[in-house]
């Protein structure tokens, strides 16, 4: 196991990029390495121990012995755990965008916010977020219609618009409130909201599943209500209380479930 | 400057070269038959070396090109490469940026390609896009099939007017040759509609595809272009249309050829799309016999094949409502562009699959119609990239035809499904090419199509557009080592182009500035003059642009070979 | 008859068919009346276009200018300025080079070149106006044409978000609803015009159909003539405002005409579901083929803002918004924009060419921007040159200077010179080209320096 600790040293008004800095790529370093080793800062790269000091305990075989502990403001450093297969990163602080993105494997603890894009692409292991997260949330990249396919999202507070966008896979978790258009274009999948939202959820959505528990401001009437189920199996979790079930979105001949708690969402009843 | 290329194992068709061990020589940009002393040798003891490759049919310039590139970041994203001291950086693999595409054909030894479809009133963007493309030759078709004013001289019959036309629209638009695409269909496109078969006319217009592919063929010999009319027959990619496409040919059996320098009066293009049986996708099957065996029994056609790589693509073309049929099989994002008076197009990706039935039956034919056209100078590789798939497949298509044992293992393991080898005879097919007749249908056998006087043979006098790969013909099993043929002719050990070596080694050392090949015709001056007053108020009338703002000015290409026709001679 | 002008008839020359360098129509058709080197007159263009030709030497930028010191704009030599403006560029660690859509696409090529050089950001107007467009065409598709053929054969034309008789007011003239085509001999009384818009505008004021639906419904309302185009009966009574007898309405008439043609404006794409609004009205569109035909098309606002996103697509693989800084190329909605690496405060130094961000950004992108170098290559004095550092005089393409640019609908044109230029303006060409070459001086020279 080895242990791998950044302390902030100072911030950078333009934004580091940590795509090299994965447990996949740096589990053989030493600190004389991140001593040696130049962060990407705009279209130059300048010494990574300029901005952090950085601790290195023990000793590791593989990717999976590494723990990586960011501490800091890290709202200027995007990608971090980008494309990681394993390992673990915990960061005390705030990320920037693409945190987690293309990850394909092990775990990444944010207390924090997070900017855009957390969790883009994402294929497996778990991408966790204790404050808000912005737009775009375990989307695609822009213009693919395969999205986000594995691994789990958790995001305890709010997240902002078109969370999971083209989800093909894998699950999310929001414990806070969500903005417009959740799930929208996904095929696949399963998106659970506990607090309210405003407008749209599953918006041109195919297939999957989107629960929300809270309540919705607004439905879309590309979006057939079915019938009110009880203590519904959703995505194989069991559930308990009434759930009004939809499907759509028609509009696409989409077969996704749209599922909302029947007592907070009585007056999109018809 | 002189060199020699020493030692080479020389394949070069046109000159009945067949795997000589012989030195080739080259001065100043030229072939030569003899240098000086001062000569620098290139060692290329026991490597093939060919003619510089020549694409006679691909996607790589122009305006539906640009709105893939625009829709599919997606596909951008995938080929992205650094810049280096020489090279600008790199992207997509369907549909690469203009440096990429450049670079990409350097690298697997191509010097020439052709631009099969250019509308005239974007003529300018396809120039625009050839000047960013480097190290390579860029022959633009424009497109005809579907014009208004041809429509009009065909239903009239008017073949010498129409030949005028042709003249007076290849200098405007700056391209060298006539396509055909879909004739009528792309029109009633413009109504949501498609017509189906040759005899279908187009909505309001009263003519057929059989009376517009027929005056084209007519006027294009009247001219005595270069290059024959370029055909993309009716009802492309729709099971049971391989009647469609022996009657086009049939169609233009009896026009007399007015060329001496090509051998056809007629080029089908990527016949695998064209050469389907059944009447659905469920009970498709192979209708390659009949297309190979009309060719085999006719001279005056010519086919390149399309083959179906198994790779996710991007496919384009100017017949717009086959891509509609497409877009709601697949329901992935749909473009498309009707382009006033003249065409349509469509664009959609595609992912081409060895699990899906029909994928694997396409590429199964793609194969059959390479197999079972006896002679190479009548068939020539293409991809109709990115139609069928990118031309950096060009070598792995030539390690599938130069290896039966790799086909059969394909159909074997299963990377193909069942129907390649249940409703084709590919599995029956035992036929391998050699690498003379490699050397035809990507060298030769397109020069030849084309006409070119300079260029797709180690001739003296020839433009020095050659290739070299690190392949001992005499050394090596192709039936066996498919994976050492694709890698051999993906990356050039030479890439030579008009004497100057841009290649070395599959990298890149130099990057030049593109030519762009078009044809003037002299001799219809009259003729020429007849058809603008004719066209004229119409033009004004229903394009939404002015005619001295339609034409490409000489400005728009910077390095012009132009082929001068004499009109009838 | 107060707003009475007379026709101009003092003039010594005419230049006909020039291309209009204001809106994406480009109109083509224009004629200049030329007297003592400048336009006095202009035959055919609209209002907008008129002016901005004919006032060229209105608040024109004649001379290069450095802020000194002082803090104020000092007049110099183009050496000095165009040194001053490499010295910044090769400097930077996150520079922007944006604008581009009123120059030419010549222009662009030198850009390109000198932003793969140094790692820099280019971008263009897209980024604020159509961006969202284009963000949409990317998930759903771009089913266009030309507008020839919506003049010869569309029976309806649809405008959404759109205000076009103000804002492009000879598109619906010389393009789609007026003029008279091959299959619509009659003009404007073979077609059907609708306005969707919240706003009762005066594109609205002059249709057949207006449905003016409530601002931020567009998502749910294009939702609903989806669900209905798929044969669903709608549940509510109203659709972001709207009867849903309407809705059904309009769905059934948009089904029955033979081409029909959808223009979307900015309206469409800044309300609530941005880029959504669009990708749902494009899935639309593709819903309507299935029927009759249907075309959309961007309306897009600069001459060349289309060309430029056509140039970095061929160039690069993609549209707009794409960062060199690693040494190859990056777009990445939210990341590779302008708008947010300035209201980020990522962007060190900006060169803004043919546009006006101090105009027409929002305030805390102009707040960043009046803290770092500015470089500035316009004709005239605008808000940006308040904040401009460095102020480099070009010159008007299609007027002075000719060059490449692509309609809206992307049908290239060659914009021919008329007159020429003020003596002490360059071209704009010419001036990135020098900024270009100085910058791979102060480049090598670093290089050298390193070495030893």
């Amino acid at each position: 196991m080895k242990t791998i600790t950044f302390n902030q040293k100072k911030t950078s008004q333009i934004a580091l990029e940590f795509d090299e800095l994965i447990p996949d790529e740096v589990y053989s370093w030493e600190k004389a390495d991140f001593e040696k080793y130049m962060v990407p800062i705009g279209n130059s790269r300048f010494p990574l121990t300029d901005y952090f000091d950085i601790e290195v305990e023990g000793s590791a075989e593989s990717p999976e012995e590494i723990k990586m502990i960011l501490n800091g403001d890290y709202g200027r450093v995007k990608y971090i755990g980008t494309k990681m297969g394993a390992g673990e990163i915990i960061v005390n602080g705030p990320v920037d965008l693409h945190c987690g993105s293309q990850m394909k494997g092990g775990s990444i603890l944010v207390n924090g916010d997070a900017e855009s894009y957390a969790g883009r692409e994402m294929e497996g292991g778990s991408l966790t977020i204790m404050g808000n997260t912005r737009e775009f949330c375990g989307c695609s990249y822009i213009g693919d219609w395969r999205g986000m396919n594995g691994g789990t999202i958790t995001i305890h507070g709010n997240a902002g618009k078109q969370l999971g966008e083209c989800l093909s896979g894998g699950s999310i978790y929001v414990k806070g409130d969500c903005d417009i258009l959740a799930g929208i274009h996904m095929t696949k999948g399963f998106i659970q909201i506990d607090g309210d939202v405003t407008r749209w959820p599953g918006g041109q959505m195919k297939n999957g599943d989107i629960v929300i528990n809270g309540e919705l401001g607004r439905l879309l009437e590309g979006f057939v209500q079915q019938e009110i189920v009880e203590n519904p199996e959703i995505d194989g979790k069991d559930f308990s209380g009434k759930y009004i079930k939809y499907t759509g979105d028609i509009a696409l001949n989409g077969k996704g479930r749209l599922w909302l708690d029947a007592e907070k969402n009585r007056h999109l009843l018809y | 400057m002189e060199y020699v290329l020493k030692n080479g194992i020389v394949y070069d068709p046109a000159n009945k070269v067949a795997g000589e061990k012989k030195d080739v020589m080259f001065k100043d940009g030229k072939i030569v038959d003899s240098v000086s002393a001062d000569a620098k040798v290139l060692d290329v003891t026991d490597k093939i070396v060919m003619p510089a490759g020549i694409d006679p049919h691909a996607h790589v310039a122009g305006p539906k090109l640009v709105v893939g590139r625009i829709y599919r970041p997606e596909d951008s994203r995938k080929g992205v490469t650094h810049k280096t001291d020489i090279l600008r950086s790199e992207s997509g693999f369907s549909i690469p940026s203009c440096p990429s595409t450049g670079y990409r054909y350097s690298r697997m030894g191509y010097g020439t390609v052709v631009e099969a479809a250019v509308p005239p009133l974007e003529a300018k963007h396809t120039h625009e896009e050839i000047n960013s493309t480097p190290n390579l030759d860029i022959v633009p078709l424009s497109l005809f099939g579907n014009n208004w004013f041809v429509l009009q001289y065909a239903k009239q019959n008017q073949i010498e007017d129409l030949a005028g036309f042709i003249a007076a629209w290849l200098r405007l638009a700056k391209c060298y040759g006539v396509k055909i695409v879909n004739p009528c269909g792309s029109e009633a496109w413009g109504w949501g509609m498609n017509v189906h078969g040759l005899d279908d006319p187009a909505p309001y217009w009263d003519v057929t595809g059989r009376e517009v592919v027929t005056a084209l063929a007519k006027a294009n010999e009247m001219l005595g272009l270069p290059h024959s009319v370029h055909v993309h027959p009716n009802d492309l990619g729709h099971p049971g249309n391989y009647p469609t496409t022996v009657s086009t040919m049939e169609a233009l059996k009896d026009i007399e050829k007015n060329s001496t320098v090509r051998g056809q009066t007629m080029h089908l293009t990527h016949a695998q799309f064209h050469a389907y049986g059944g009447t659905s996708w469920r009970d498709a099957d192979s209708g390659a016999d009949y297309i190979a065996d009309y060719v085999n029994n006719n001279d005056h056609v010519t086919i390149d094949v399309g083959q179906v790589t198994l790779d996710e693509t991007t496919t384009m073309t100017a017949d717009a409502p086959m891509e509609f049929d497409l877009y709601k099989l697949s329901g992935l994002k749909w473009a498309n562009k009707d382009v006033e008076l003249e065409t349509a197009a469509g664009i959609v990706p595609v992912i081409y699959s060895g699990k899906a039935p029909v994928n694997s039956l396409q590429w199964a034919i793609g194969l059959e119609l390479f197999l079972k056209v006896n002679d190479p100078w009548k068939v020539c590789l293409t991809t109709d990239h990115p139609n069928a798939g990118p031309f950096i497949r060009y070598p792995r298509i030539i390690s599938w035809l130069m290896s039966n044992e790799r086909r059969q293992e394909m159909m074997d393991n299963r990377e193909v499904h069942p129907w390649s080898h249940r409703r084709t005879s590919l599995a029956s097919l035992e036929r391998e090419y050699d690498f003379n007749e490699i050397a035809t249908i990507t060298r030769a056998g397109p020069a030849k199509i084309y006409g070119f006087q300079d260029r797709g043979a180690l001739t003296p006098g020839f433009n020095a557009d050659i290739a070299v790969f690190d392949i001992n013909p005499n050394d090596i099993d192709p039936s066996r080592n498919h994976e050492a043929i694709e890698k051999g002719f993906s990356s050039a050990m030479y890439t030579i182009k008009d004497g100057e070596i841009l290649v070395k080694d599959g990298e890149i050392v130099k990057v030049v500035k593109s030519h762009t090949l078009w044809t003037d015709v002299k001799g219809m001056e009259e003729q020429e003059k007849r058809v603008m007053d004719r066209v004229m108020p119409d033009f004004t009338k229903y394009y939404t642009i002015k005619f001295e703002n339609y034409q490409v000015h000489d400005k728009y290409l910077p390095n012009p070979i132009v082929t001068e026709v004499q009109a009838g001679k | 008859m107060a707003n009475y002008e007379p026709p101009v008839t003092d003039y010594e020359s005419i230049v006909e068919n020039c291309t209009c360098a204001f809106c994406g129509c480009n109109c083509d058709d224009l004629d200049y009346l030329i007297k003592d080197g400048h336009v006095v007159g202009v035959r055919h263009a609209c209002r907008l276009g008129a002016s901005k030709i004919m006032e060229d030497m209105d608040q024109r930028l004649l001379v290069p200018m450095i802020r000194g010191e002082d803090g104020e704009l000092a007049e110099t030599d183009w050496d000095s300025a165009l040194d001053k403006a490499a010295e910044l560029i090769a400097g930077a660690v996150r520079p922007i080079f944006y604008g581009w859509s009123e120059t030419s696409i010549e222009t662009m090529h030198h850009g390109l070149e000198l932003g793969e050089l140094v790692g820099a950001v280019l971008d263009n107007q897209a980024t604020i106006c159509h961006g969202p467009s284009l963000q949409a065409v990317q998930n759903a598709g771009y089913p266009i044409s030309t507008l020839g053929e919506v003049k010869n054969r569309a029976d309806m034309c649809l405008y959404t978000g759109s205000n076009a008789m103000n804002s492009h007011p000879r598109h619906m003239a010389r393009y789609s609803t007026f003029p008279r085509g091959y299959f619509r001999p009659r003009g404007r009384f073979d077609r059907t015009v609708v306005t969707l818009d919240p706003k009762y505008s005066d594109t609205a004021k002059m249709s057949d159909i207006w449905v003016g639906f409530e601002q931020n419904g567009d998502y749910e309302f294009y939702n609903a003539i989806r669900a209905v185009l798929k044969g669903k009966k709608l549940q509510k009574e109203f659709i972001s405002g709207i009867p849903k007898e309407d809705v059904e309405e309009l769905a059934e008439a948009m089904k029955n005409v033979q081409f029909g043609a959808l223009f979307f404006g900015l309206g469409l794409t800044h309300t609530l579901s941005k880029q959504r609004n669009i990708d749902i009205a494009i899935q639309m569109v593709a819903d309507l083929n299935s029927y009759t035909k249907w075309i959309l098309m961007p309306m897009r606002g600069h001459f060349n803002v289309n060309g430029f996103n056509i140039f970095m697509a061929f160039e690069t693989g993609f549209p707009y918004g794409v960062d060199f800084a690693r040494g190859y190329q990056r777009y990445m909605n939210g990341e590779t924009n302008t708008i947010d690496l300035l209201t980020r405060k990522e962007c060190d130094v900006f060169m803004v060419i043919a546009a006006d961000p101090g105009a027409h950004y929002p305030g805390g992108a102009v707040k960043h921007l009046a803290e770092i170098p500015v470089i500035q290559v316009d004709i005239h004095w605008g808000p940006s040159t308040e904040i401009a550092d460095v102020v480099l005089p070009g010159s008007f393409v299609g007027v002075e200077v000719g060059g490449t640019s692509y309609r809206m609908d992307g049908v290239p044109i060659w914009m021919k010179k008329a007159i020429d230029k003020p003596e002490t303006c360059r071209d704009d060409e010419w001036i990135i080209k020098e900024i270009l070459e100085r910058v791979k001086k102060i480049k090598a020279e670093q290089g050298a320096l390193a070495s030893k």
